[in-house]
Parts: C-alpha cells; sequence; structure tokens
C-alpha cells in the first residue's frame, strides 16, 4: 500500500496580495461572488481619526479598498487596523474644511463615523471615491446592507450595548429580528473554565463596552491598540468567542456564506468516510473533563462541526488535535462560529498543520529550532549536545496552541493573543517558555527530562512568579504572567516576517524530507519487490511520482481520504494511489523506449531531444495485463510487479510474455486477431527502427504464422472430422483460437530479428533512469533562485527552443530525426547511411543469411494471391528503399486477412516455393505439425547451444 | 553483591509505542503505568511521555515510555520517537485485521529504520472483547509474585463486558497468524487486554529480559566518558552520579502501589 501525494509540490509562497488579504484576516483569494467587483480594487494614503478623539490620535497609514471591504492600516502595520464590510458603511460625506484636505467621513451601522484623510494626489482620491461610490452601489444591489442588520444580532456585542439603532430606522423589522437570540457555546450552560471572579469578568466586560462604544464592534470593529491590551489580559468568557471570531476574521466568513455549515451537514447525512470514523473514535476523548463532553448535547455538536469540515475539505479530513481545539472553541462559540473559526484555523492561521502530511507542523519545528538556534542559542547548543529534541515537547504547544499542555484558563488566554496577533504568538510564547525556564533545561540529559520538566512548569503556571518577594504586588505577579510579559516584550523581535522568511527557508527541506520519507515507506511496503533492489524499486518509484505530478489520477481512483463515499464507506486508513491510464502513458514512456516519441532536433544552434509520450493500444493493453484487481487502475505494487515480469526475462520468457499480452481471454491461442494485433504492436515498437530490416521481419512473421496456423488448424480438423472431409474447408472465424504458445514461439524463433528482439532488445528497451528532479522542483531559495526559475520556466523553454528552430528554419540547419526505440543501428551511421542494415544481421545472427527474395516480394505475395508461398527467407535487404510502416502495414494485414480460405494452402504445395531454406523452415511444411514442431524446435536448440 | 548496589542499578530503557489509532496503545502504558484503565483517554498528539520501573530478579529497569499518536499522518513524526529507542511494543487490535497489517509495516520500518538492536515485540490488545468470561490466565508465573506488588499487578477480575456477547466472533486476527509471523520476524508476542490486565506485565517483562542491558550500561558509561566500558556489572553502583540521582527523585512518583 503506498499514498503517494503530490500536493506538496504546488505550495507557494503567499504573493503580495494574497499577504495584504491576510493581513486583514480575509482569505487569501477574493469569494467568487466578488470576483466582478475586484475592478474597483485601489489603494491610497490616508490618515485615520476619530472626530471624538484628539488630533494625536489620528493614524497615518494606507486605505484600501478591496471589495466587499474597506480596509485600513497604520504605518507600523500593526497599532492600528480595520476591516470593514462595505455593507456596514451607511453613508460617506465628503467634509468641507479647508483647502487641499480631501476627507472623508464614513458614518456606519453603529451610529459611529470615521474620518479618512485621503493623503494621496488629487485625481486618485478622485478616482478612489469613484470607487468606492460604485463598490458601495454593488453591495446595496446585492442586499448585503439587509443581511447584515440580522446577521449582527447574532452576535453578544448586540445585546452588551443595547439601543444602538441608528436613528429610528425600520424599527418594525429590528423588533421582528428581536428574538434571534445571540449565539453561544456551551460555557453559558456548562460554565466556563476557572473562577469568574478571580478573572474579573464583570470588569472586563465594562472595559470592553466603553471600547465597543467608541471603536464599533462585531463587523465594525476597529483595532486600536487598547484592544490589543484588552485582548492581553484575556477575554471576558461571554464575549470570548465573538471576539475571537473578529479577531480571526471568520465572522467575515460566516457572514458570507448563511447557513452553509447547516447545509453541509444536510447533504451529508449520514455519509461515513475515513474521517468520520476517525473523528467517531475521537469523540469522547476531547476535554472529557469537561462536564459538557460528558453528555450528548457536547459530544453531537462536536460532531457535528468536525464532520461538516471534513466534509468541506476533504482533502485534509481530520487530523487528531482538531478534536481538542473544536472541543476548547466549542465552549465559547456556537457550532456555525466554531466551523468558521476552524477554516480560518486550518487554511491560514496554521497553513498545513493538520494536512495529511502535516508538512506545516514539521516546517514550523523547524522554524522554531532556529527561531531557538538565533535568540537562545546556549539552550540550543546544549539540547543539540544532550541529543535532545525540542519538538517532542513543543510539537503539541504549536498543534493545539497549547491546550493540552497548560491548564485550560492559560492556554485560553495565549489563543486570545494567538487571535489577536497571529501565529508569531505561539513561536514567542515557546521562546518564553524556554527562556524561563532556561537554568533548569541546561541541567537536563534527555527527552524524558525536558518533558517532566515542561509539565511541572506548566503545571505551577498558576503560582507566584516571585514567592519570596516582599512586595505583595509582585509577589501577585503570577508565573504566567511573567511568561506573557516575556513572550511579548523580550521576543517582540519575531515578527510575521520574521516567521515568512523561516518558512520560506525551510520548507524545501521540508518537502524534500516528507517526499523521501514516503518514498521510503512505499518501497518498504511493496509486498513483493520481484527481482528489483530497494533502489530500483526507488527509482520506478520516482518515475511514477514525476508521472503523478504531470497527469495526477482522477479523484474516483482514490479511495479518498475523507472523501465522501457515498453508501458504505471505505475503511482503509490509508488509500491506496493508484494511477489511471493516461497517467500510466507518462509513466511508461520514462521506462520504456518505445513508448515515447523522440525526435532530435538539430537547428544550427542547438541539438535537442523533444520528448512526447507515445498512443498505442499496446501501452492500453500493458496497462490492463498489469492491472490485477481488475479496477482499471495500478498501484505501484502493480507497476513493480509488471515490469518485473518483463524486465529480467530471457528470451523464452520473453516471448511468453508478449504471447500473454496479446492472449485477451488467457486461453493460451491467440486468434486472429489477437496475432494481427500482436503484429501491429510490433510494428508500433520498430516504428523509428531504421531501415526497413524489422518491417520485413515482421511481415514475415505474419506470413509465418498464417502459414503455421492454418496448418495447425488444418491438421487437428483432419483429425478430428476424420479424412473423409479434407476437402471441404472448414471456415474459422477470425476471433477464435489459433495459434497457441509453441507455434507463436516457433515462428518467432524462425527469424533472426524478432529472435534479438526477445532475447535482449525487448527487456533492454525498459530503462530505469534516475530522473532529475521533478518539473515542478521545489523553489530555491535566494534571489537568483527565484529569479532563475520565474525566468526558465516550462512555456519560456518551450517558446525559446521554437524560437530556435525557427531560426534553423531560415538558415537551413533544420533538422528532426526521430530516435529509434531499439536503436541498435548507431545513430550516426544510421543517418549517413538509412539503407546499411549489415552490422545489425551479422551482430544478432550466428547463422548466415541466406536470401532469395526481397522482403518487399513478401509483401507483395499474399496480394498476388499466391497462397502457395509461405515462407519467407531471411532478409536481403539491398534493393529495398525504407518503406512508409503504416500504409503498407495496412496493406499487408488487409492482404493476409483475405486469404480466406485458408485451407486451400494445401501444405504440399509449399514444397515449390521455399527450396532452398537450411534452417528446417523447410520440413515446416510438413502436415505433420508435430514432427515439424520438434525438429525446429530441435534445429534452434542446436543452434544456439 | 549488596543489596543496595542492587537497588542503584537502575537501568534506562527507552521503550516506544507504535501501532494503528485506537488499538489501544495509551491504555496498555496506562495499564503498565497506574494499573488503571480509562474508557476514554484523551488521543495522544504527537507523542505522550511516561516512565516506569520494572524490577528484575538482580536489577531494576526503568522504562521510559513515548506513547505515539496513531494517527496515519502522524506516522512522519515517529522517527523522533523511536530514534535511539531500545524497545519497541507495536500493537494491533485483535478484533480488527486491518490493524495487524499496519503493524507489520510497523515491524518493517523500525527494523530497517531503528536502533539495530532494538527489542519488538508484537501484541494483540482488546483480548477481552474476545473471550467470554474465563479468567485472565498469567502466563509466566515466577515472575508474576515479584512484580505483582510492585507496580503492574494483574488486577482482579473484572468481567464489565456489558454486551455479553463477546466472544471468539469478533475476533479477527487468529493467534496462530499473528504468532506466525511473530516468530517469522523474531518479534516477542503477547496478547493482552489493557482493560483486564491480561498479558500486560508480561509484555513489559519478557522485554526487559531480553534488553542487553550490560550494552546498554556500558553504552551511558561510555556517553558519561568513564572509560571503565569493560566490566559494567562490576561498577555499575559507582557510575553516572546525575543518572542516578534523577532516578531516584523519580522513583515516587514512578512507583505507584
Amino acid at each position: 500500500m503506498s499514498t503517494i501525494s503530490t500536493h506538496l509540490r504546488k505550495i507557494r509562497e503567499p504573493n503580495k496580495d494574497e499577504q495584504l488579504r491576510q493581513s486583514f484576516a480575509l482569505t487569501p483569494a477574493p469569494d467568487p461572488v466578488d470576483v466582478d467587483s475586484q475592478k474597483y480594487k485601489i489603494e491610497v494614503n490616508a490618515t485615520l481619526s476619530l472626530p471624538q478623539e484628539s488630533e494625536e490620535e489620528a493614524y497615518a497609514g494606507r486605505l484600501y479598498l478591496l471589495p466587499p471591504y474597506l480596509a485600513f492600516h497604520s504605518l507600523d502595520r500593526k497599532s492600528t487596523r480595520f476591516t470593514l464590510p462595505l455593507c456596514t458603511i451607511r453613508r460617506v460625506e465628503r467634509l468641507n474644511t479647508r483647502t487641499g484636505i480631501f476627507a472623508l467621513s464614513l458614518s456606519n451601522w453603529h451610529g459611529m463615523k470615521i474620518i479618512v484623510q485621503i493623503t494621496s494626489l488629487r485625481p486618485t482620491a478622485d478616482l478612489f471615491c469613484a470607487h468606492l461610490r460604485d463598490a458601495l452601489k454593488l453591495e446595496l444591489q446585492r442586499g448585503q446592507m439587509k443581511a447584515m442588520k440580522s446577521f449582527v444580532k447574532t452576535c453578544y456585542s448586540e445585546t452588551l450595548i443595547p439601543d444602538n439603532t441608528p436613528a429610528g430606522t425600520e424599527d418594525s423589522e429590528l423588533v421582528q429580528t428581536e428574538d434571534v437570540a445571540y449565539l453561544c457555546g456551551l460555557g453559558v450552560k456548562f460554565k466556563f473554565p476557572g473562577d469568574p471572579k478571580k478573572l474579573r469578568e464583570a470588569s472586563k466586560l465594562k472595559l470592553w463596552a466603553t471600547y465597543f462604544r467608541t471603536h464599533g464592534r462585531n463587523l465594525t470593529l476597529l483595532r486600536y491598540p487598547q484592544s490589543t491590551r484588552l485582548v492581553q489580559v484575556g477575554l471576558p468568557n461571554r464575549l470570548r468567542g465573538e471576539v475571537w471570531e473578529t479577531l480571526s476574521g471568520s465572522l467575515y466568513l460566516r457572514f458570507s456564506n448563511p447557513g452553509l455549515y447547516e447545509r453541509i451537514l444536510k447533504e451529508n447525512e449520514g455519509k461515513v468516510s475515513t474521517s468520520t470514523e476517525e473523528i467517531e473514535k475521537d469523540l469522547n476523548r476531547s476535554l472529557p473533563e469537561y462536564p459538557a463532553y460528558q453528555t450528548e448535547e457536547g459530544i453531537n455538536g462536536l460532531r457535528r462541526v468536525l464532520t461538516a469540515y471534513s466534509f468541506k475539505n476533504p482533502e485534509l479530513g481530520y487530523c487528531q488535535a482538531m478534536n481538542i481545539l473544536v472541543a476548547a472553541i466549542l465552549i465559547y462559540m456556537s457550532e456555525e462560529q466554531a466551523f468558521w473559526l476552524l477554516e480560518v484555523l486550518c487554511d491560514r492561521l496554521l497553513p498545513g498543520y493538520y494536512s495529511p502530511s502535516m508538512h506545516g507542523t514539521l516546517l514550523d519545528q523547524r522554524v522554531f529550532e532556529s527561531l531557538v538556534k538565533k535568540c537562545l542559542p546556549i539552550i540550543h547548543d546544549h539540547f543539540h549536545e544532550v541529543d535532545v529534541q525540542l519538538s517532542v515537547a513543543s510539537l503539541p504547544w504549536f498543534l493545539s496552541l497549547f491546550i493540552n499542555s497548560m491548564p485550560l484558563i492559560f492556554a485560553f488566554r495565549i489563543v486570545d493573543c494567538f487571535f489577536c496577533m497571529g501565529p508569531k504568538v505561539l513561536f514567542q510564547v515557546g521562546l518564553a517558555i524556554l527562556k524561563i525556564n532556561g537554568e533548569a533545561l541546561l541541567e537536563i540529559q534527555d527527552d524524558g527530562a525536558f518533558i517532566h520538566l515542561m509539565r511541572d512548569y506548566f503545571g505551577s503556571l498558576g503560582d507566584s512568579a516571585h514567592p519570596n518577594s516582599s512586595d505583595p504586588r509582585t509577589r501577585a505577579i503570577t508565573r504566567f504572567q511573567e511568561l506573557l510579559l516575556v513572550a511579548f516584550r523580550e521576543f517582540s523581535v519575531i515578527t510575521e516576517e520574521t516567521i515568512a522568511t523561516e518558512r520560506k527557508q525551510f520548507r524545501g527541506d521540508i518537502i524534500h524530507g516528507i517526499e523521501s520519507f514516503s518514498k521510503r515507506a512505499s518501497v518498504r511496503n511493496l509486498k513483493d519487490l520481484g527481482n528489483f533492489t530497494k533502489d530500483q524499486a526507488g527509482l520506478i518509484y520516482d518515475i511514477l511520482y514525476k508521472a503523478i505530478c504531470v497527469v495526477p489520477p482522477p479523484a474516483s481512483l482514490q479511495g479518498g481520504s475523507g472523501s465522501p463515499n457515498s453508501g458504505q464507506g471505505q475503511v482503509a486508513e490509508r488509500p491506496e494511489t493508484r494511477i489511471g491510464l493516461a497517467t500510466f502513458k507518462i509513466f511508461l514512456s520514462e521506462i520504456a523506449t518505445w513508448a515515447r516519441d523522440e525526435k532530435i532536433v538539430s537547428n544550427g544552434f542547438q541539438e535537442r531531444v523533444d520528448r512526447e509520450v507515445a498512443d498505442h493500444e499496446l501501452i492500453d493493453r500493458i496497462f490492463f495485463f498489469w492491472d490485477s484487481s481488475r479496477c482499471g487502475a495500478l498501484s505501484f505494487q502493480d507497476l513493480v510487479t509488471g515490469l518485473n515480469g518483463v524486465m529480467f526475462n530471457d528470451l523464452m520468457a520473453n516471448i511468453e510474455w508478449f504471447f500473454t499480452l496479446h492472449d485477451k481471454d488467457k486461453d493460451g491461442f491467440l486468434t486472429k486477431d489477437e496475432l494481427l494485433i500482436l503484429s501491429e504492436s510490433m510494428l508500433f515498437i520498430f516504428r523509428y527502427e531504421v531501415g526497413d530490416a524489422y518491417l520485413g521481419a515482421v511481415s514475415r512473421f505474419m506470413t509465418n504464422a498464417f502459414e503455421y496456423g492454418d496448418a495447425i488448424h488444418e491438421t487437428e480438423r483432419l483429425k478430428t472430422s476424420g479424412e473423409a472431409e479434407s476437402e471441404k474447408p472448414q471456415e474459422l472465424g477470425n476471433n477464435q483460437p489459433y495459434l497457441n504458445l509453441a507455434t507463436f514461439r516457433m515462428v518467432v524463433l524462425a527469424d533472426e530479428i524478432l529472435e534479438s528482439f526477445f532475447e535482449t532488445d525487448l527487456t533492454a528497451s525498459f530503462q530505469l533512469q534516475s530522473i532529475p528532479d521533478g518539473p515542478l522542483a521545489t523553489p530555491k531559495s535566494g534571489f537568483f533562485g527565484g529569479l532563475l526559475s520565474t525566468i526558465v520556466t516550462d512555456d519560456n523553454v518551450k517558446r525559446f527552443h521554437k524560437f530556435s528552430d525557427d531560426l534553423g528554419k531560415t538558415i537551413g540547419q533544420h533538422q528532426v530525426v526521430h530516435r529509434p526505440s531499439i536503436g541498435r543501428i548507431d545513430r550516426p551511421i544510421a543517418l549517413q547511411e538509412p539503407k546499411a542494415r549489415e552490422p545489425l544481421l551479422s551482430s544478432t545472427s550466428p547463422r548466415p543469411s541466406v536470401s532469395s527474395a526481397s522482403s518487399s516480394t513478401v509483401l507483395a505475395t499474399p496480394s498476388n494471391s499466391t497462397p502457395s508461398l509461405s515462407i519467407s527467407p531471411p532478409v536481403p535487404e539491398k534493393d529495398v528503399s525504407p518503406p512508409e510502416i503504416t500504409p503498407l502495414y495496412h496493406a499487408a494485414a488487409a492482404a493476409v486477412m483475405e486469404r480466406t480460405p485458408f485451407a486451400i494452402d494445401d501444405p504440399q504445395d509449399d514444397d515449390d516455393d521455399d527450396d532452398d531454406d537450411e534452417t528446417g523452415e523447410g520440413d515446416t511444411h510438413n502436415p505433420d505439425d508435430k514432427v515439424m514442431d520438434e525438429v525446429l524446435y530441435d534445429c534452434r536448440r542446436t543452434r544456439c547451444g | 553483591m549488596a543489596d543496595g548496589a542492587q537497588q542503584d542499578k537502575s537501568v534506562q530503557v527507552k521503550l516506544v509505542l507504535l501501532g494503528e489509532a485506537a488499538v489501544g496503545k495509551s491504555s496498555l502504558v496506562l495499564r503498565f503505568v497506574s494499573n488503571d484503565f480509562q474508557a476514554n483517554k484523551e488521543p495522544t498528539i504527537g507523542a505522550a511521555f511516561l516512565t516506569q520501573k520494572c524490577r528484575l530478579e538482580d536489577r531494576t529497569l526503568r522504562y521510559e515510555i513515548w506513547d505515539t499518536a496513531g494517527q496515519e499522518r502522524f506516522h512522519s513524526l515517529a522517527p523522533m520517537y523511536y530514534r535511539n529507542a531500545q524497545a519497541a511494543v507495536v500493537v494491533y487490535d485483535v478484533t480488527k485485521a486491518a490493524s495487524l497489517e499496519k503493524a507489520k509495516s510497523w515491524v518493517k520500518e523500525l527494523q530497517r529504520q531503528a536502533n539495530p538492536n532494538i527489542v519488538i515485540a508484537l501484541a494483540g490488545n482488546k483480548l477481552d472483547l474476545v473471550q467470554s468470561s474465563s479468567p485472565p490466565t498469567p502466563t509466566s508465573p515466577s515472575f508474576e509474585d515479584d512484580e505483582a506488588d510492585d507496580a503492574t499487578a494483574t488486577p482482579g477480575e473484572t468481567p464489565d463486558s456489558p454486551e455479553g456477547s463477546t466472544n471468539e466472533t469478533l475476533r479477527q486476527v487468529p493467534t496462530d497468524e499473528a504468532q506466525a509471523y511473530a516468530t517469522e520476524a523474531s518479534l516477542l508476542f503477547f496478547e493482552t487486554s489493557a482493560k483486564t490486565g491480561e498479558g500486560v506485565v508480561e509484555l513489559f517483562t519478557e522485554i526487559a529480559k531480553k534488553i542487553p542491558i550490560d550494552h546498554i550500561l556500558a553504552s551511558t558509561q561510555g556517553a558519561a566518558g568513564r572509560s571503565g566500558a569493560a566490566g559494567a556489572d562490576g561498577q555499575g553502583n559507582r557510575q553516572q552520579g546525575i543518572n542516578l540521582d534523577a532516578a531516584a527523585s523519580k522513583g515516587k512518583d514512578a512507583c505507584n502501589c
């Protein structure tokens, strides 16, 4: 079983646009419904101020119109920020102030005014206004303004600050929606963790209420420095869910996708997938000590959120640790809120953490280690010295946001900061933990001691950080407060940019590591290596991987980790990767020389090999031949077994392989049709061979095969039906058993070229070569690497080739030659002297070739309707020009088929024609085919021996 | 040899548990370490770390147990935990045939990637589900007496199978089959039940017997900068100052009589 995933290759660093959107807590790409409105996108320099605040409170920054949002950040990018949905803006006024100043006053739904003074040049400012007006109109048309009114009712802040209605509009409607209660989490019913008094719940709520009045709330929240301070002291329990939503931006998702959560649940009701089974296993194991998770209510909510997400994002599905996160956030928010917050977590805040390869987790662990090395070198060196891995402790911190490492009340405060200030918080806190425990850490000698130390420390977070201090106020500082202080003071140097830079630096390594890990695992898990070494199997894997990169297998072939399986779900934990025919063609073209068309192009400037994937029924045939489980798709194991079946064969085994390949019903006989197809396959393989030696061989083969086939059939008939009816020939359908392996073998061995082909060339045409790093190789780091990878794209290479070809054509240097698949004849020789075939014959044939008729006559024979001519002697080629393969082949094939009834090929007539055949073929015309068979075979063997 | 010397001769053994999700890895450890069973254990994120002492005739082993996450996607993290491990328990669920396949692939991986001298044991867990109500039968009574009160005594009978229908029909992995595989791959083999405790002590005791302790002693000594790697046994009592302290202080929480 091996699962091969190429999705890591598609990962790239977010571009500027995406980074910008992310900094405003928006999805990297605009919603599909908003694509049209993106034409209004514009940004200007602006200064933000609130009318009730003094002049000093104005922030210079940049204002962005990102329909359907208006967003602003101050110049330092952190002190002030807002992301306002356009539908919350009720009124925009141009302020009549001093000349030369262009200021807009925006009043929003919560009756609050903000003033933005646009400091860009006048034309830009005018354009901005025009765009803003159009974008606002569009939002109005979409009815978002109305949707917003009922939406904000779901937020607790509306209840916290009643009477927010802007001057008496649409009162009736509001009364109607009054009963839409705000959304809340399990904590309201099952209590929030921690003592509300100790947490000073009431006074925190008051502070927030004040802030909300002046700076907006939920959809209209402005993020001023004060809000960050309020978050850092810990959010009040009742408000926590909503503020998480707002800060993380999941609020915008919930707003723009109303009802989606319920819809996903409904559409997938009763469906079972790998993910749902994994979820089921963990439901009772998610914060089991919290009372709600000992009830059906809590468990069901948890199940619904996790399941809905696994259906929304089947590629990710479900990862352990998500259950803990969701269980935690459900204490503070409703299922729908939790669902969208989970989306933001998996998608944006913790990218790749929970993906099947967990590349994000591994990457951030590496980043964390690197930061420890930079910030706490002594600890890093000590760990290195005693061979302790940081990740053994830090991995769960990141993966479950400290929720199962620290007591819940502290973990939630870190989560507060995480949503407010971003993923850098995890690194800052992690570093602070190590720094605070620095001395003790230098004492540890092994992983175990490290874990113990951390566990003890987390257990003591509620204790005083300075128990021996005489000052009661100092004594009151808990170790947790100390932790936050260290994290945000001493490690404020760790910014989002730091993290981004570090991630960029290590991403390639991590991806490479994961890929080679899964390669090793796949090779190791092969049930049967055949005659291949592990390294060779590794090469096959590489080639398969490359093929999958080019043509990913269709989704229907993937058992689909988490993909919804209708009806009874497939239980395999790791679905096996199977490739379809399209991918297989690419795969085979990398291995078999004849499964690709290689053109050697020289145009005076360069000589290159253009490689294209060939398409022929033979390849389809091999695909189905190797499909051991008859499911229309091949696994890695199938490919290894299949290749093993041909790459280590000797002459006889190859003949048998080729025979069986074309014996569709596996009854040990080829029908006439199959025989023709077989010949066609051979011609396909030989299509680029120089000269017509191979063509001749195949046509001789056909003639012989039909000759023998008829002979055998004749005797069979005679034997079974008695001599009496011998004069009445019996028709044999084209799809009835006709030629058996023994005869086939005999016919093949009658020809040196074919013999040589089956003895060595067929096997040799399968070549395992290590391929250079895939076409989508991980981007090189560094400026030049990046520059290079942007210039050297596939398209550009093609364009360059085309250009040089055109140039070559104009100067008459353009030349295209097909590279032969077998290539027994050296290319240069072949090019100069296309008719030189002697080396081929003499090198492969130990016996002297005797000729009496040219191959062209052989080909012509059937159409001449001289049925008596059967065996063509080995080829003399001197006077034959290289024929066009396909038309000629068809002519020959048609002619052969026309030869019915075959029975008139009276065996006795044969003697007349091939008088001088010395290799024993003459014997074959003896009606007694059994003897003939023996003789020929013996003859061969003695010759070979 | 004095008693004191024997007591001090605590050898640290790193043991890692591997196996498919929800086969009962954590429960096995919990049974071994705390002689306890919880129906709902939080899934392991990354890995959990526990310690337990295990006394053989003349010496004490201190198991450092890394209990890893079972979900497939955590697989790539496993090498972090099994590197340098001296022992591994690969767990499967006797009622799930697929879990044995996964176990086999773990064994393969360990044999190729882990410490070459690693002692691997195969444990078929959830034996209680396939037994009607027969009492657990200790397989190595000679050690049972010694160990029973120390840490991992087989608990009193707790035949609390509510369904009552638990019997051999649930079994998907025949004992013979697993045994044959274990023999072929030269693994220790036990069928266990974390719920009833059956086979758990035996499992860890047999591993302890198979660990090349002298070898470990020698190597840790070497690491500690001592030269006397030769007669590791004899010098056991005056070696590794730090480790001894650590072991002694940790003894308290590890022992759970």
